[in-house]
């Protein structure tokens, strides 16, 4: 899937080339940071995206960092990922080690110390609602380590509005209808996947995506962005703030 | 009707025979090595075990090791005996007798014993002689091959004493040097050493300080130092520590403790540092050194086996291995075991029941059984599954309308139904009707906006009188 746009590992981090007008989708590349917005919903969608369009060597550990409150206390609806459903994509569920954080700050720290170190596939983080410690600073972090150890992290936000944050890009995600099959049951996964933002390049672009069954792998469709489904208001607030993807300056530092 | 006797059963190629018999048995003609068919014949209540090597070398090693209360010389003697060197040790307990009588209440097995001067003497009557005599003891002492015994006895030998009152060459010239060697080990002519276990010696450092330690930093240096040395040792001895002990004496006597476990064994001192580190962080007060520490002292308490390892051009890989078990071992420090997980999967019908967490720290990746043809599972399940507003066909139709969270949703294509049945095994009652608790039918179904979910009905029309729907997961 997506081998057309696979940099080569050897490569430094860089944005994706930028082509105008048709172009397919990129990848969610090694050393960067990736922002996957999507509803409570589209959360498996957004999950399966991730997976799929994650450049990543596929032996190694992918690291699901989430938060949990103390167990016991609440008894709110939890989504625990189900084994059985993820190997049909691809993904063997012994590589998953899920991380339960207590807080967002918690969850952020722990995200950043996975993001150092070298050994994991992915590092995925599932975060809900505002998430108001993930700011430009936090972000920056996430891609200085990340570039380091040369992983891709992508933050998963689910029910939130896009943030200024330093992220390389910014995804929407959500389930697209599928094909059905002659017995009027549901078909392969469907995605709908919008780019909203992608740094040094243009953003607002929309693919369909569905999965082959046969060869594994989505199967990508740009669709024209005249017509942006209509769950989707095409334009969202919040800047990917443009930095250079090569650092040639000093780290970003906090001005008081 | 004899009272049924117990016997320990192994696979032996395509037949099941005895591996051992216990007491109750031996008066029926029933022997070790007979196929458990032919047991069975002659015994029909038999109870039978399976045999399991194992765990038998286990428990030997496990006595062993509590014979050490006894005396510092304890050798196993496989497959089912052990040699103690009590030289010394008997006044200690009040006499031979007193100090057989405590073995053995400590062994708590049905044994048989024999004290000599000689460990190969001891062995021998305690295996098979009863007496204190080794020249009355049968020739199947020198447990020499079934061919050469007998020819011993069609000889005319029969105990100890008649070979030992022949000249030893022509004995060897006849049945081998083995016979002599063991023949004369148990007379005592020979030596018959013993090697004993040897306890490891626990890995255990201390520094103490002329004037006590006034700075955090200073005792953190000084664990360092303890942790280089004992890495040292346990490089030495090919091991690795699992689990660390950190106790810190200040003036006050005060002993703060910092206890680190760790999922793989490791001996890097930076590594174990790091857990430290974590683990002072975690502390409700920081680590106070008040008036100074005295004295520091560190502990492995758990080792395992680690051998040394060559820094190869291609260990890239296990580097990264490495890394994350690192990795996890910090985060489990850091937020507490339960919290950094695997998915395995379990043998069980219910699909929330097919899988659980574990661990990742006490649990290496198991491999998940293939995909075969079942219906497709979800990526994600609900926990616990929510409840949910359905119109739907009775009795064996899929949702046509739902509502979730207050939002209508049409189903538009739907599979199924799937139907899962209650685990009535594993009830109380449930065998019997209605006891088993609700046969689920699973519905994959996508609404009109491309959203595609699991859904379930709990319990038939019939089974129950008004069955409920629920949501049991998502599907990209």
């Amino acid at each position: 899937m997506f081998q057309n746009h696979a940099p080569s590992s050897a490569e430094p981090p860089t944005d994706p080339p930028v082509t105008a007008g048709r172009e397919s989708l990129p990848r969610l590349a090694k050393g960067q940071l990736h922002e996957v917005h999507a509803g409570g919903d589209g959360w498996a969608s957004a999950l399966a995206f991730s997976l799929a369009a994650i450049e990543a060597d596929d032996r190694r550990p992918v690291l699901l960092l989430r938060v949990r409150k103390d167990k016991g206390r609440t008894r709110a609806m939890q989504m625990e990922p189900c084994g059985e459903g993820w190997a049909p994509l691809g993904l063997d569920p012994a590589r998953l080690v899920i991380v339960d954080a207590r807080d967002d700050a918690g969850l952020l720290r722990a995200g950043l110390d996975a993001a150092r170190c070298a050994g994991p596939a992915a590092v995925l983080l599932e975060s809900w609602g505002r998430l108001k410690e993930y700011d430009l600073v936090a972000s920056r972090r996430l891609i200085l380590a990340a570039e380091q150890s040369r992983i891709p992290i992508v933050i998963l936000r689910g029910d939130a509005e896009p943030r200024a944050s330093a992220a390389h890009t910014r995804w929407s995600v959500s389930s697209a209808p599928s094909t059905p099959l002659e017995t009027r049951a549901p078909g392969a996964p469907a995605l709908h996947v919008e780019l909203q933002r992608r740094r040094g390049g243009p953003g607002g672009l929309h693919w369909r995506l569905e999965w082959n069954e046969e060869h594994g792998g989505f199967r990508e469709e740009l669709i024209e962005p005249a017509q942006p489904p209509l769950d989707h208001p095409p334009t969202l607030p919040g800047a990917v703030v443009s930095l250079d993807a090569l650092r040639t300056r000093e780290p970003l530092r906090r001005i008081a | 009707m004899p009272e049924a006797g117990g016997a320990l059963v192994a696979r032996d190629g395509q037949a099941l025979r005895l591996a051992a018999i216990d007491a109750g048995t031996q008066g029926q003609g029933l022997t070790a090595g007979m196929t458990l068919a032919d047991a069975r014949s002659r015994c029909p209540d038999l109870v039978t075990a399976p045999h399991d090597p194992v765990a038998d070398a286990r428990e030997l090693d496990r006595l062993a090791n509590a014979m050490i209360a006894f005396t510092p010389l304890v050798a196993p003697d496989p497959l089912d005996g052990l040699l103690l060197d009590v030289t010394g040790c008997a006044h200690l307990f009040g006499g031979e007798e007193e100090l057989v009588r405590r073995v053995l209440a400590a062994a708590g097995y049905t044994a048989r014993h024999a004290l000599a001067a000689h460990a190969a003497a001891a062995r021998a009557l305690a295996r098979y002689g009863s007496g204190e005599d080794v020249r009355a003891l049968p020739v199947a002492a020198l447990e020499l091959s079934e061919d050469k015994l007998s020819g011993l006895r069609r000889a005319g030998l029969t105990t100890l004493g008649d070979l030992a009152s022949r000249p030893m060459a022509g004995l060897a010239a006849r049945f081998g040097e083995t016979a002599v060697m063991r023949l004369r080990a148990i007379l005592g002519e020979a030596g018959s050493p013993i090697t004993p276990l040897r306890p490891a010696e626990p890995i255990r450092l201390e520094t103490r300080f002329p004037e006590p330690l006034a700075r955090t930093d200073d005792a953190l240096d000084v664990i360092e130092d303890l942790l280089a040395q004992a890495a040292r040792i346990m490089e030495q001895r090919q091991l690795g520590g699992r689990r660390f002990l950190v106790l810190l004496q200040r003036s006050d006597n005060v002993r703060p403790r910092l206890a680190v476990e760790t999922g793989q064994p490791v001996r890097d001192p930076a590594a174990v540092m790091r857990l430290l580190r974590e683990r002072i962080d975690t502390l409700s007060d920081p680590l106070d050194p008040g008036y100074g520490f005295d004295a520091i002292s560190l502990a492995v308490l758990t080792v395992e086996h680690l051998p040394s390892r060559q820094m190869g051009l291609e260990s890239r890989k296990e580097e990264n291995e490495d890394s994350v078990a690192a990795l996890v071992d910090r985060l489990s420090v850091r937020l507490g075991e339960d919290r950094v997980s695997r998915l395995v999967p379990r043998d069980r019908h219910l699909p929330e029941r097919a899988q659980g967490l574990v661990p990742a720290k006490q649990a290496p990746p198991v491999s998940w059984p293939k995909a075969d043809e079942r219906p497709t599972r979800p990526l994600l399940l609900l926990d616990p599954p929510q409840p949910v507003d359905v119109i739907a066909g009775v009795p064996d139709s899929p949702p046509q309308r739902f509502r979730w969270r207050g939002r209508l949703h049409d189903v538009r294509l739907a599979e199924g139904p799937e139907r899962i049945g209650a685990e009535w095994w594993r009830r109380r009652g449930g065998h019997l009707p209605g006891g088993a608790g609700d046969t689920r039918d699973y519905y994959r179904i996508e609404d009109a906006e491309g959203r595609r979910y699991w859904i379930f009905r709990s319990g038939l029309f019939g089974e129950t009188p008004d069955p409920r729907w629920y949501l049991h997961g998502l599907f990209p």
